[in-house]
């Protein structure tokens, strides 16, 4: 009896979390992909939704518009990452050392994150406000001369970038913080009896070390990359033209504003698939989860 | 449309609410409000100036039946997809909802809406005194009417799903001193503002013409709003897109003059911005709805203010101008339909009309244009009854379909026009044909 009561423990303990990922997780998911075989709108009822197979995957794939999104949220991916990366780790190992105020700077940094991300673009908007925002005000100041931030398609995806960046570059802060302060101290006191200089023991000893937390870092960075929707919604609802249309926002029109739920849904499961593409690549650079001795 | 012919065709549907008082009791009169007592319906409302004013009297209607209001205010460009969801289920969270004119065939293609005929014609809860034929008929047509021969005007067939609330028509207002300032007329046909814009902006060293024009539904709103005087359409009667026509270009080339001598932005710019343009200073002339005349006169909003004078919306083919804006629905599964009528029924009347026009908000009936106290407050409402004279209840397709096309394809390609990515006819050529594609799929035209 106890034996098998041993050998369920582990159902009984993880069945909770399973059901409620199965629950919130799975079961829309599944209704994402059931519903990119139809075609239906909000508001009509389900029994007059028209089975349309695969065609609504052949459209996504040869629809300009899609393809052009998924390219603006490749490189916006690539940038904010990559951006968030370098800029995050550098502040948290500066943030690490133990000096006066240092509590204070870290609160500042993180609270960016804490605000919702609709907010963060009505922030932005406003900073960017070709009339009134404090943007064009500090290149009037500086004798330059004011921009249409939000009207010209470059600027305006500097803006999402940047308000992007500023957003989520605490998060990395916090996940490279939390991994430095749980690195191997006798490990860096080697390093520094061996004479590596502070450069030395980042790049050489450190950087290496936290290696499993910054690619699970930009893993999640990049999977919210390409989910990202509120901010952009905010801030240019994807204009000028569509030059920061990513795909989110594409599939939030489409299922909204065009009423196609079933082709926004195939949409859907298509950012699905390319980001569990770039995941697994990404995991198979370095899985922080397998085991070093294999 | 003339107003002769829609004031006929909302004779059936007056006919209900003009005969009540033969068949009700005074008692039934007193008792309309007694049974809801207590109720609280949900109201979705938009952040609107005219709501915002209306808002305030919503206590006097509490006070009045006992019937609690509780809104549910948000940014008018995401109440559809919430509109949708709530309406969708099998019991619907809203009671009433404001909704914007060209949502209403979508709406009631789905069933989602209910008639209110019914109602208007049901003693117990008919206002007798309530007057649809007040309402400007080019708003009650644009905002109120599904069905018909077009499926969104008034003709056999159609039915009123919702009544005129938070109207619009658009209108020229001008900022006189700066027109006087540096000697110029205010511009009474495109002619003459075309002809301006550049000398203003250079002299006055101002925005000339403020406009809305972010990419979507801003943009298509913007080209609207010059391609019918122009005399243009978006569709020809066989539902063939018409707009790559030489008012079509013209009224995008308008848009790109207007960009370019106007305040820095307005590829940007949603409402709020284009009307903040002119409040605050940054335009000389402003063309878009008439809910500007409210907002120059707050003190919180404006800088403007006693500067500034309307006219007609420039002539350019011909006078024309847009109609249409919000009205108050009743969504088929609301779950108190009865209260929320009353509740519409009461906002919409004659004295409270007159209460929030004076209010600040925008009058809909013509007897609160014809109102003394009203035109003393606001004499800019005589030049709002002349330009309701040229108004054009048909000047876009409010078919379900409009929304992808108003906001994901004519919005979209013509707003690459106005960052210079393309030509005005090569933005206009570029919609096409996805829209035919959207028509085909819709039935409108053979596939």
């Amino acid at each position: 009896m106890k034996q098998i009561l041993d050998r369920l423990s582990p159902y009984f303990l993880a069945g909770p979390a399973v059901l409620v990922i199965g629950v919130a997780c799975l079961y829309p998911t599944l209704m994402a992909v059931r519903l990119s075989f139809y075609k239906w709108s909000l508001g009509d009822p389900w029994s007059s939704a028209q089975w349309l197979g695969l065609s609504a995957f052949r459209q996504a794939l040869t629809d300009p518009a899609v393809l052009h999104s998924l390219i603006v949220t490749v490189v916006f991916a690539a940038i904010v990452v990559s951006a968030e990366m370098v800029i995050g780790t550098a502040l948290a190992l500066l943030m690490e050392r133990q000096v006066a105020g240092i509590s204070l700077f870290r609160t500042i940094f993180i609270m960016p994150m804490m605000v919702a991300p609709i907010v963060v673009g009505m922030i932005w908007r406003y900073v960017f406000d070709t009339q009134f925002g404090p943007a064009n005000a500090l290149l009037t100041a500086l004798g330059l001369p004011a921009q249409s931030w939000l009207a010209n398609p470059s600027l305006a995806f500097l803006a999402v970038v940047v308000s992007d960046i500023w957003q989520w570059t605490p998060f990395v802060i916090i996940m490279v913080l939390a991994g430095l302060q749980n690195l191997d101290q006798s490990a860096l006191e080697a390093a520094q009896i061996d004479g590596a200089t502070p450069r030395q023991v980042i790049l050489r000893v450190k950087l290496p070390m936290l290696m499993p937390v910054l690619v699970i870092t930009a893993l999640m960075r990049l999977i919210d990359a390409f989910r990202v929707l509120e901010v952009i919604f905010a801030l240019t609802f994807g204009g000028p033209g569509s030059a920061t249309e990513v795909l989110p926002l594409h599939i939030y029109k489409t299922a909204f504003v065009g009423q196609q739920l079933g082709y926004a849904s195939a949409i859907s499961v298509l950012l699905l698939v390319v980001v569990f593409a770039l995941s697994l690549a990404t995991l198979a650079l370095s899985n922080p989860l397998k085991d070093p001795r294999q | 449309m003339k107003r002769r012919d829609c004031l006929k065709l909302f004779a059936g549907a007056a006919a209900g609410p003009l005969m009540a008082p033969a068949l009700i009791t005074p008692a039934r009169a007193a008792n309309r409000y007694a049974r809801f007592a207590g109720k609280t319906i949900v109201v979705n409302w938009p952040a609107h100036p005219h709501y915002d004013a209306a808002a305030q009297f919503i206590p006097e209607f509490t006070k009045l039946t006992g019937i609690k209001v509780e809104l549910d205010k948000m940014q008018y460009m995401r109440m559809h997809d919430k509109q949708l969801l709530e309406m969708s289920k099998p019991q619907s969270d809203y009671d009433a909802i404001a909704m914007l004119g060209m949502w209403k065939t979508e709406y009631v293609k789905k069933g989602l809406l209910a008639p209110l005929e019914p109602m208007m014609a049901n003693a117990d809860l008919a206002d007798p005194g309530y007057d649809l034929q007040d309402i400007v008929p080019a708003y009650l047509s644009n905002i109120g009417m599904v069905g018909g021969p077009k499926g969104y005007l008034p003709g056999p067939g159609a039915k009123l799903y919702a009544l005129p609330f938070g109207t619009e028509t658009s209108i020229m207002a001008y900022r006189a001193d700066i027109l006087d300032q540096y000697g110029f007329a205010p511009p009474q046909s495109y002619a003459e503002l075309l002809a301006m814009v550049g000398p203003l902006h250079d002299k006055a060293k101002i925005g000339a013409v403020t406009s809305r024009g972010q990419s979507g539904h801003q943009t298509t709103h913007a080209f609207l709003l010059h391609l019918n005087p122009l005399g243009g359409r978006v569709f020809d009667d066989a539902w063939n897109p018409a707009f790559v026509s030489e008012a079509g270009i013209g009224a995008v080339d308008v848009l790109r003059t207007v960009v370019e001598t106007g305040p820095q932005g307005i590829p940007s710019f949603g409402f709020g911005e284009m009307e903040n343009a002119f409040l605050l200073g940054q335009a000389a002339i402003y063309i878009d709805t008439i809910a500007i005349i409210g907002d120059v006169k707050n003190p919180k909003k404006s800088r403007v203010d006693g500067k500034v004078r309307y006219a007609l919306h420039p002539k350019g083919a011909r006078y024309s101008a847009e109609s249409g804006g919000f009205g108050l629905a009743i969504p088929a599964r609301s779950q108190n339909a009865e209260a929320a009528f009353l509740f519409l029924q009461w906002i919409t009347s004659r004295a409270q009309d007159v209460a929030i026009a004076l209010g600040g908000g925008v009058a809909m009936r013509n007897s609160t244009l014809a109102n003394p106290d009203v035109l003393k407050k606001y004499p800019e409402y005589s030049v709002l009854k002349e330009q309701l004279k040229h108004t054009d209840p048909d000047w876009r397709p409010i078919i379900p379909e409009w929304g992808r096309i108003d906001e994901q394809i004519l919005g979209v390609k013509i707003n690459e026009a106005l960052i210079g990515s393309a030509t005005s006819k090569a933005a206009l050529e570029a919609c096409v044909a996805p829209i035919v594609d959207v028509m085909k799929q819709g039935g409108y035209i053979k596939a």
